[in-house]
């Protein structure tokens, strides 16, 4: 197994505000890591920072460096399209295009380039498999998405970003609008992704960490208290504030 | 159960805020369909009471006063109504050539050409005398054109568009499908002038059909209750009036003084002060003792009629108004093509790339106060900057690019809105996938505000189609179609202000201004169509 990503004392401002201290971490391949901790802890700010979405904020400034396939990602001549096709997101709230299904899933190939419909066909069908949506949409493929229920709004997404064939999934808090049934069908999925993907996953829900991660950190007012294997955080944690965050003691 | 008095009286509150809710909601509905209403009623249907020197009473055999009977016959293409006498002693006799056109009879600008016969036979003389005798000619004015007989006239009438000519009424079986009788109205009333005097402050000038009918039917006693002075009417008829047509027209009640010679009839006329007479047109004799009154016709019809919208334009009160309806779909596209890329673009840019800041707020202001501004200002500048400061000179292409001006602030400020409310996670997840900024604009945020982006382009289609202080200024008033981006023309909402200000015709405004409503009405619907598909798509 071999480190797929690699953060190197990353501080982030908004504006006067520090939102990250020195955050230094190294992501496994082919293992889900999970950030915990209360809310404004820096977990939804630190995975945005891993596909440069805090790009899109003005007033955000970032130091230090992240190492994605042995380069680091703030250099200047870093191409951030690039960066996101290898990195993909799926975000806190379902956000389908208004378009089809289909041209949801298609969208990622088409503007990067792929046309061919036939191509396109393989790849649709195939990255509705991978997000175990394929067998409740294939009849109404070229309906609205808009139409599908929040649930299934969310494996789109899901599906979406796989279209684009990436390395590594983000997942911001992606179970944190949907009902349970639909959360257990994702944690599923993350289950089976990982075989082919590296997944970060952001969650406000310990159990969900518990359930679905190897690796966990856990977040507290912009620095990274703990950080270890699931296992080491849920049952042995170091830090005393670990422990109470773990066992309810606030959050 | 027991309900408080605090309870019951929020009962109450909410009842009186439903009706007055209610209330208020019915009667803006009830405003704006009766609005709408009115005009398209008085668009498509005309209700005019209209004075003419004639009764009501056509028949399309004159009698002249020796006696002889002609019809008068037009080229089919003549939409000829009822016409009244002297209509075709002024079409006979016209100082102008070319003025000499149906426009004031029926509404078409077409030439008129008379036919005339050139022998000198009793019934030819005859109708030559009534034709030139009113204006003292001798001879048929030089334009006219003549046949050797009432076949050979039928046939040249059939063949010229607007020809008019005569024939005898003995040779009616002679006429072809492409020629019309036309049905004149001759019979006048006239009164004696004592009753006509301005006495006490009133004076009896007009009758409606009603009282005319209230007359001779006897039932009027005095004068005072139709409008005059204190006399009771004595209802006379001239021996030439066409009996078959007034007893059709008066009914069974009709009883007037009847005459064995014109001479007594006149004579009658002028010694009794309450006399009323009906008089044929082609013997009535002028004199300072009788006159002829006006009588109220109401004239109903089809105001908006296929012909209206097809037939080419012309000035006054003939034509229709095909051309300004092609000009002014002409102008909608056009002020669209220039202003909906433009103002899309430019709120793309403040809500996607500005940086937000003290020069995009002052934009944002700028624009504002452009939306607020008056047209007619707009009007000014365009006519002061395009007309002459870039000699564009007066036309399609000044008009045309004033009229972007004006809407653009709109436009802006609407895709503005539109495009502010699609969420930011749209964006997010394009550009989460790779998307660049512009991919992500073109492909997910514009799809997204389409609609609202539509509702703003409706909103100036509704303002460039009822736009007319711009183009006042800016447009000129030709009758023509636009040919060409510099030549002067009319769009509707235009022609409906001439019409209006220049007097010419209610019920011509009314129809150019139901056709302007369907205009908007139809691209009203249009869009809502296109934003159906469109919502069903974005599933909202």
């Amino acid at each position: 197994m071999a480190t797929m990503i690699e953060v190197r004392k990353l501080d982030l401002h908004y504006g006067d505000f520090k939102a990250l201290h020195g955050i230094d971490m190294e992501i496994e391949e082919n293992e889900v890591t999970a950030l915990i901790g209360p809310s404004g802890c820096g977990k939804s700010t630190f995975i945005r920072t891993i596909n440069r979405m805090n790009d899109l904020i003005d007033s955000v400034r970032i130091d230090g460096e992240i190492y994605y396939g042995g380069e680091n990602i703030y250099d200047d001549r870093y191409d951030v399209i690039e960066l996101r096709k290898r990195i993909g997101m799926v975000f806190q709230k379902p956000n389908p295009f208004p378009m089809s299904i289909y041209d949801n899933i298609a969208y990622g190939p088409r503007i990067h380039g792929k046309k061919n419909k036939a191509e396109l066909d393989i790849l649709v069908e195939k990255s509705l498999h991978h997000a175990a949506l394929w067998d409740e949409v294939k009849d109404r493929i070229h309906s609205p998405a808009m139409g599908l229920s929040g649930g299934q709004q969310q494996r789109l997404c899901l599906a979406r970003t796989l279209a684009v064939e990436p390395d590594v999934v983000l997942m911001d808090e992606p179970t944190s609008a949907l009902d349970p049934v639909s959360t257990a069908k994702i944690e599923d999925l993350v289950h089976e992704l990982k075989k082919d993907y590296t997944i970060v996953i952001v969650t406000h829900n310990m159990q969900q960490a518990g359930r679905i991660s190897d690796r966990t950190a856990f977040f507290l007012n912009g620095y990274i208290e703990e950080f270890g294997t699931t296992d080491q955080i849920f049952f042995n944690p170091v830090s005393s504030k670990t422990e109470a965050y773990i066992s309810g003691k606030f959050g | 159960m027991e309900i408080s008095a605090n309870t019951k009286k929020i009962h109450r509150n909410e009842n009186i805020a439903r009706g007055v809710i209610w209330g208020f909601a019915g009667l803006t509905i009830l405003i704006l369909a009766w609005i709408l209403g009115f005009i398209l009623y008085r668009g498509f249907y005309s209700n005019n009471v209209v004075g003419y020197k004639y009764t009501d009473m056509s028949s399309d055999v004159l009698t002249l006063n020796d006696g002889s009977e002609v019809i008068f016959i037009a080229n089919k293409g003549i939409r000829v109504k009822d016409l009244t006498a002297d209509s075709m002693q002024e079409l006979y006799t016209h100082v102008i050539r070319e003025l000499n056109k149906w426009s004031d009879y029926t509404e078409q600008s077409v030439l008129c050409q008379p036919i005339a016969y050139k022998d000198e036979s009793p019934f030819n003389s005859s109708v030559k005398a009534f034709l030139l005798g009113k204006e003292g000619l001798d001879n048929w004015k030089s334009y006219t054109t003549y046949a050797v007989d009432s076949r050979q006239m039928i046939e040249k009438v059939a063949e010229t568009k607007g020809a008019l000519g005569y024939i005898p009424a003995g040779d009616r079986n002679l006429l072809t499908k492409d020629v019309v009788p036309i049905p004149l109205r001759s019979i006048q009333v006239a009164m004696n002038s004592e009753a006509l005097a301005i006495k006490d402050n009133r004076s009896f000038q007009e009758f409606t059909e009603d009282t005319l009918k209230a007359i001779f039917a006897g039932k009027v006693v005095s004068m005072t209750s139709i409008g005059g002075i204190g006399i009771a009417p004595l209802p006379a008829i001239a021996p030439n009036v066409n009996r078959s047509l007034t007893d059709n027209w008066f009914g069974p009640e009709f009883i007037p003084k009847q005459f064995d010679t014109m001479e007594g009839f006149y004579d009658y006329m002028s010694r009794n002060p309450g006399a009323v007479g009906l008089v044929d047109y082609t013997g009535y004799i002028p004199s300072d003792s009788y006159e002829t009154v006006t009588v109220q016709r109401r004239e109903r019809g089809m105001n908006l009629d296929l012909w209206f919208l097809i037939e080419k334009p012309a000035e006054g009160n003939a034509g229709g108004i095909s051309y300004f309806i092609i000009n002014t779909l002409f102008m909608i596209l056009m002020t669209l093509l220039f202003s909906a890329p433009i103002g899309i673009l430019a709120a793309v840019y403040l809500v996607e790339y500005a940086k937000q800041g003290p020069l995009v707020t002052v934009l944002r202001m700028g624009t504002e106060t452009l939306a607020g501004i008056p047209s007619i200002v707009f009007g000014l500048f365009g006519r002061i900057f395009f007309v002459n400061i870039l000699g564009m000179g007066i036309g399609f292409i000044s008009s045309t690019l004033t009229v972007t001006l004006m809407i653009l602030p709109t436009l802006v400020r609407t895709s503005e809105e539109a495009l502010k409310a699609v969420p930011p996670i749209l964006r997010e997840g394009s550009m989460g996938l790779g998307a660049t900024k512009w991919q992500t604009i073109f492909r997910v945020v514009l799809p997204a505000a389409s609609q609202g982006i539509l509702t703003g382009v409706i909103l100036a289609v509704g303002r460039v189609a009822g736009e007319t202080a711009v183009l006042l200024y800016t447009l000129g008033s030709s009758y023509d179609l636009v040919r060409n981006l510099h030549s002067p023309a009319r769009v509707l909402s235009l022609h409906l202000y001439l019409l209006f200000s220049e007097a010419v015709s209610f019920d011509r405004a009314f129809a150019t201004g139901t056709v302007l409503v369907i205009i908007v009405l139809i691209t009203n619907l249009l869009t809502r169509r296109l934003i159906r598909k469109n919502k069903q798509m974005a599933g909202r």
